[in-house]
């Protein structure tokens, strides 16, 4: 018995023991997975030795009773995984229940659905809204987007084009910005920013999700 | 957020009309779990085609080999207040939707989580089922 959506990975909907290459090991359910990333909703995160417990004590224990969630969902770099595996098969006979011990606290869950989903600078407008009216064509919106590769991982997508079916329209003062839904999960918080001058940049995109950047600014991991 | 509860409601019925008492308020748990001779299986169900789709007819099929003294059901994502008392009384365990648990005169003494729910079909979830039942049941 397979997934039930057929516009996801035959993984979508099974809970997952995603070992990374680093000493990260997550277990969550796996939403979608592509060459770009692995994508889990409900997940935890063990870092090797944390607590005592190496990665394999830690998926033992979460196959017997599952994981408290640290995440609502996570996006995993696939070039950062190591090895995807069904936690259901990393010990196939269910256990008995754990002898009475101390409820662990529960983390609080990372979704913020207040926070914008992308805002640029008055600098970023004034920029978008010329390159705009340069190109003169009716409906054209800023696209942001992410794609794998990159120094660190991902790497950010700027392009001006129309709206495409299923995507999140963010209207900016006078314009659209249109989002792919799989980018948002990466650009939830973002800031662009335009930086003029000799010593500027040109755009600038501020991740509040990105643990690591490149020196470039044009990539980043989360 | 609930679904529509006309989406919901087959859900429900698959397992109330296979004997399965539904649990909707806090008050209708505890007073579930207040007894406590004998086996009680408590079924988490969940929307979630994925997995449910195979627990609901897993747990059916195993009542027709399996009789706990008590069986009941409470709906994950519906019925938010029943399901947090469920999962009071095995808060040990990571909450996971669907799952089943099995009460020994009043003591969990098994949990089937949702990842050992998950791609398995009916017939593999009820022999699972009957074998812990079976491991755990109260002789009478």
């Amino acid at each position: 018995m397979g997934t039930f959506h057929t516009d996801k990975s035959a993984l979508h909907g099974i809970t997952v023991v995603v070992d990374t290459k680093g000493p990260k090991v997550y277990v969550g359910r796996c939403d979608d997975e592509d060459e770009v990333a692995v994508v889990l909703k409900d997940a935890d995160v063990h870092e090797d030795g944390h607590n005592g417990k190496s990665k394999a004590q830690y998926i033992e224990r979460a196959a017997k009773f599952g994981v408290w969630k640290k995440f609502d969902h996570i996006a995993i770099p696939r070039a950062e995984v190591a090895s995807i595996t069904r936690l259901g098969e990393v010990k196939p006979e269910p256990v008995r229940a754990p002898e009475p011990a101390k409820v662990p606290e529960q983390p609080k869950a990372s979704a913020d659905p207040g926070k914008a989903l992308v805002a640029l600078t008055e600098n970023a407008q004034t920029e978008v809204r010329r390159l705009i009216a340069e190109q003169n064509k009716p409906g054209i919106g800023l696209r942001l987007g992410v794609k794998g590769g990159g120094c660190s991982g991902f790497s950010y997508k700027l392009e001006f084009d129309q709206k495409k079916e299923g995507d999140v329209v963010v209207p900016v003062s006078d314009f659209n910005v249109f989002l792919d839904r799989k980018s948002t999960i990466y650009l939830r918080g973002i800031t662009l920013d335009f930086q003029k001058g000799l010593q500027g940049k040109g755009f600038v995109f501020n991740n509040p999700n990105a643990t690591n950047t490149c020196g470039c600014g044009e990539s980043f991991s989360v | 957020m609930p679904y529509p509860e006309e989406l919901v409601r087959p859900m429900r019925q698959e397992l109330t009309s296979a004997g399965v008492k539904e649990l909707k308020t806090a008050a209708e748990v505890d007073t579930f779990m207040a007894e406590k001779t004998g086996t009680s299986l408590l079924v988490i169900n969940s929307v979630c085609g994925c997995a449910a789709g195979g627990a609901r007819p897993g747990v059916k099929l195993a009542l027709q080999s399996i009789k706990p003294d008590r069986v009941a059901t409470v709906f994950a994502g519906q019925d938010t207040e029943a399901v947090a008392k469920a999962r009071s009384y095995m808060a040990d365990i990571p909450p996971s939707s669907p799952s089943i648990a099995i009460f020994k005169n009043g003591e969990l003494v098994h949990f089937v989580p949702r990842h050992m729910i998950e791609g398995r079909d009916p017939k593999t979830i009820a022999g699972d089922l009957v074998k812990a039942f079976e491991a755990n049941a109260v002789a009478k």
